[in-house]
């Protein structure tokens, strides 16, 4: 059915948004053209005042446990609106710039919340599909 | 209905179509996900946008009326001759950014301010309506290469929202409901098939006592 | 990657432009001529940026629409409002958000 197919090519470009790799923060700070390539092989830039915020919020022997960009995951299973927040310096950052207190490894926020975030940090974070 | 998907009514056609609408409910639940998590990039792109604009219009006004002041004052002819020996040198970089799939633009400008002396037009034949004139269109082309760079993002998003929502509509109004309709075709076919086995079941059991 | 702008319009907008530092413009006087000159800019590696008044653009019609619509991401095209200060009642971006998210909005606004 040619709606299928669609529907799989669709699906199957969700993420390929995503950098093969990503770089800690460290690492972008201490580069000129901070960048990541993601699978389709484009180049995803990353904007230097987000960088210098993120270093604000993050002691500096902790640079180089923020992996960039934060993942800001997107699983129907939470339900509409809800996402997800992996890893120790990640959910730190977003904890702090939502005033949240918050000290586990993962973190559930909701639509308002990601619109905050996405407003605060444009580059250095992206939307994640998990299915 | 069921002419939609030609299914023969078995039950391993019946699974087969189990795992189609499965995926299918799935994609669409994603693709929604999709859709409002562009609405809201959408919604913040344009809010940016208005300020933008805003501050955009108000200096270009500002930048037009002190180009006409130049022009009175000095001379038509003369402020295009001035226009003609200024450097024009002004760069941006531009590079992308990643939003869901889409590449949309992310603006670096350099320094669009220049003075007087670094202009490049000679001072002695000019006046200063000439360099305000100059420094207002200075200011106004950064703030225009600001507006520019939302303005495409926003182009580009709504762009794929629109192709997200064809999609996200095709499942639910087309491909799920033939789905399901084709799933209650076979089971409907099933139940059948199964009361006419055991009223011929029936049958023969009945057939078989009269012969005793 | 510097890249530089242009700016397509009346004498005195592109006079402006030169002045605050714009590498390349093009006065608009016939509507062939100023397409040809875009698909000149659209095509070039090194412009980054192309203003073009609300004026131009009316006149290049359709046409101008394609060539925006069929254009790849640079260069960026911007739309301005020269000296009278004239802009179109039909807002290219606002036409497009009300496509695809009108419907949207007053969903919104109901159930939140």
């Amino acid at each position: 059915m040619k709606v299928e197919r669609i529907v799989k090519f669709e699906l199957g470009r969700l993420n390929a948004h995503i950098p093969e790799r990503r770089i800690t923060l460290k690492l972008a700070l201490s580069s000129a053209k901070p960048v990541v390539f993601t699978k389709d092989g484009s180049v995803h830039h990353f904007k230097r005042d987000e960088l210098k915020l993120l270093s604000k919020l993050l002691p500096e022997g902790e640079w180089d446990s923020l992996q960039l960009p934060i993942f800001i995951s997107l699983e129907p299973k939470l339900g509409r609106g809800a996402a997800r927040i992996r890893g120790e310096a990640e959910v730190k950052v977003i904890c702090k710039i939502l005033e949240k207190e918050r000290k586990e490894s993962e973190l559930i926020i909701y639509r308002p919340e990601v619109a905050v975030i996405r407003r605060k940090l444009p580059t250095t974070t992206q939307y994640m599909f998990i299915w | 209905m069921a002419a939609a998907l030609s299914v023969s009514p078995n039950r391993m056609e019946l699974i087969k179509l189990k795992q189609r609408t499965a995926l299918a409910q799935k994609g669409h639940d994603l693709l929604k996900d999709k859709m409002d998590a562009l609405v809201m990039e959408l919604f913040d792109t344009l809010r940016r946008i208005q300020e933008s604009r805003a501050k955009a219009m108000e200096q270009l006004r500002k930048s037009y009326s002190a180009l006409s002041n130049c022009m009175a004052v000095l001379g038509t002819v003369e402020t295009m001759q001035a226009a003609r020996q200024t450097r024009k040198e002004v760069q941006i970089e531009v590079s992308t950014r990643n939003i869901m799939g889409i590449q949309v633009p992310t603006v670096e400008i350099g320094e669009t301010e220049r003075n007087a002396l670094t202009r490049g037009y000679s001072l002695h034949l000019t006046s200063s309506s000439l360099d305000i004139a100059a420094k207002e269109l200075e200011r106004a082309l950064r703030l225009l290469i600001g507006l520019a760079e939302l303005e495409e993002t926003a182009f580009a998003i709504a762009r794929e929202l629109e192709r997200t929502k064809r999609r996200v509509n095709a499942l639910e109004y087309i491909l799920i409901p033939r789905l399901k309709d084709a799933m209650r075709f076979i089971m409907m076919r099933l139940d059948e098939m199964e009361r006419e086995n055991f009223t011929r079941l029936k049958r023969i059991k009945a057939i078989l006592e009269e012969r005793r | 990657m510097g890249l530089r702008i242009a700016v397509v319009g009346d004498r005195d907008t592109v006079t402006g432009f030169a002045l605050a530092g714009v590498t390349y413009s093009h006065i608009h006087r016939a509507k062939e001529e100023t397409l040809a000159k875009l698909e000149e800019f659209l095509a070039s590696s090194e412009i980054g940026l192309i203003l073009i008044t609300h004026r131009t653009a009316d006149d290049l019609g359709p046409e101008l629409n394609q060539m925006l619509q069929d254009k790849k991401l640079l260069p960026l095209v911007l739309r301005i409002p020269d000296k009278t200060g004239y802009a179109p009642k039909a807002d290219e971006l606002r036409e497009i958000i009300r496509r695809t998210v009108g419907a949207e909005i007053i969903i919104k606004r109901e159930g939140e």
